[in-house]
């Protein structure tokens, strides 16, 4: 899978799906060759005003020509390369809490309505098509857009806007069910008919139900076979099509509102941790804030990873402080709090559903097409965070707390920034469960002495009050 | 009395979710192209397609209607 000239021992990925063209990334470099037959229509699509509106306010991705002169020596078959602005840490729809997936899937709605109007339709609607630029969902294959037949009355990719988008959020709001159990094991999401087995019989009949899972399994259980079904008929008129296809896609609009996911019953193990549930006295969080703010200032980092960020306190200050920040939480509860917060105040926080102690992993054809999350973090980020989560990870994943330490030393290029909880403190205590004679050994000076071994401290505070410590440490070899 | 029964009630759908789970995700998709238009959510689009199709021509005949009255 590697070109035959390029010299970089990184390897090339390549999309192999679209018929019209393939993407690949060159020495962190984002290059689109498009084939001679989808040239025409892009280059259509590109010039739109809807286009160059969408890419100026950052929803699509922004993307230019190369001209011949600036095409990579990398024997393209083509001479139309775009090249792609990168976004700039990769996210994929089983790592997004639910509000995510829903945003995702009203920008992909939103810019197919607007792309009807300048006579281009979606060609497939699938949230791998988007990627999230801090809070903000980027639409990135520009290829899923083509020329419209202007009598063609049916959007052939609305089944595909359904199982993806739609029933995984019908499934996670009605079952509980996490998208990343829905969306890791099927590229193409749910079908009607698997949600149609799970739902009881009332639920069947319930409105969202009816239309998305209901009627499309029973209309399908005789015609499955039957390939005349997608001939459909043209409308009589242009303006006829466009009424019809808009109304559809109006109708994918009001699916998405009816499945949004609801603010009022996100609350989970961790939700509200800071406000009602934490063992800080407002003294103390001022306290353990007060240094967080000194290490950023002293650090200064320009990406930041937040691991364990709950509701995303400390990545708000950092993110605040200038540092682009991705926020990884186990619970999508609090990982979706984030998102809200995020987008509402523009702040430039990714938040992904991750656990450090079982990071996504590699994805896809060969285990190529999406990369685990540790390849896409190692030497990503200029400061690792990881506030009041080593516990966790010592105890309930009996992660060794050197490899935990060596981990964050790969991840990050120059600072980590560590909270030590001791097994004397009562979070630790509830989680330790009547096992503590495992943890007798590990103190703050145990805790200093294994990450001395790596790590300069910069400086250190103990909360107090609190068998808490506050660490900031330098990588022994700072990369930049 | 009530809140056990719901819970009741969500313990054996979350029981029987778990059961169910691991089966369906083993079990192979059912969609076969690179963006499968579905059976029954294509004919139900069609169907929807209809209803619009026809909408479109009342709403029409209605603009033409008032149109006439409001020039009278």
């Amino acid at each position: 899978m590697t070109a035959a000239n390029d010299v970089s021992s990184e390897p090339m990925l390549r999309s192999f799906r679209d018929p019209a063209g393939t993407v690949l990334r060159y020495h962190n470099r984002i290059l689109r060759a498009v084939n001679p037959e989808g040239a025409a229509d892009l280059e259509a699509f590109l010039s739109t005003r809807m286009a160059r509106e969408a890419m100026e306010s950052g929803s699509l991705v922004r993307s230019v020509r190369l001209l011949p002169n600036e095409l990579p020596n990398l024997e393209f078959k083509t001479d139309y390369v775009l090249e792609h602005e990168r976004v700039p840490f990769p996210n994929y729809p089983y790592e997004w809490p639910p509000e995510m997936l829903h945003a995702a899937g009203a920008l992909t709605i939103g810019l197919a309505r607007r792309a009807l109007a300048e006579g281009f339709g979606l060609k497939d609607a699938t949230p791998y098509n988007v990627l999230f630029r801090g809070p903000q969902p980027v639409f990135v294959d520009v290829l899923s857009f083509e020329r419209r037949e202007p009598l063609d009355a049916a959007w052939m990719a609305y089944a595909q806007f359904v199982r993806t988008f739609l029933l995984p959020l019908l499934a996670n709001r009605s079952f509980g069910l996490p998208l990343d159990h829905i969306l890791s094991g099927h590229r193409d999401g749910l079908e009607p008919e698997t949600m149609y087995r799970w739902a009881g019989f009332w639920r069947r009949l319930a409105p969202q139900f009816l239309e998305l899972v209901t009627l499309p399994t029973w209309l399908g259980r005789r015609r499955k076979d039957d390939a005349s079904l997608y001939h459909s008929k043209p409308a009589a008129s242009s303006e006829q099509a466009h009424f019809i296809v808009d109304g559809l896609l109006k109708s994918c609009e009001r699916g998405l509102a009816a499945v949004a996911p609801g603010k009022s019953n996100a609350d989970s193990t961790w939700s509200g941790y800071l406000d009602r549930k934490s063992i800080y006295t407002p003294a103390q969080l001022a306290r353990k804030e007060a240094f967080v703010s000194a290490a950023l200032a002293v650090a200064k980092p320009q990406t930041v990873l937040d691991v364990g960020a709950n509701e995303g306190h400390f990545s708000f200050l950092a993110a605040k402080g200038g540092a682009s920040v991705v926020a990884i939480d186990s619970d999508p509860v609090v990982a979706g709090s984030i998102w809200r917060q995020a987008s509402r105040a523009r702040l430039n926080v990714l938040p992904l559903v991750a656990d450090f102690t079982r990071p996504t992993p590699a994805v896809g054809w060969r285990n190529q097409e999406c990369a685990s999350f540790l390849e896409r973090a190692r030497d990503g980020f200029d400061m690792v965070m990881m506030l009041g989560v080593v516990h966790h990870m010592l105890v309930t994943e009996r992660i060794p707390l050197g490899d935990l330490l060596d981990l964050a030393g790969e991840l990050t290029r120059e600072y980590v920034l560590i909270e030590f909880v001791a097994p004397e403190d009562p979070m630790f205590q509830r989680i330790v469960r009547g096992r503590e004679g495992l943890y007798s050994h590990l103190t703050n000076t145990g805790f200093e002495e294994a990450a001395g071994s790596c790590f300069d401290l910069e400086t250190s505070v103990r909360i107090e009050g609190l068998y808490r410590w506050l660490y900031l440490f330098r990588r022994r070899r700072a990369k930049h | 009395m009530k809140n056990t029964k719901s819970q009741a009630t969500v313990s054996v759908l979350t029981k029987a979710l778990l059961l169910w789970l691991p089966l369906v995700l083993v079990s192979p998709s059912a969609a076969f192209g690179y963006a499968d238009p579905g059976t029954g959510t294509f004919i139900y689009q069609a169907a929807y397609a209809l209803f619009l199709g026809g909408a479109y021509y009342l709403r029409k005949l209605l603009n033409r209607v008032w149109g006439k009255r409001r020039q009278k």
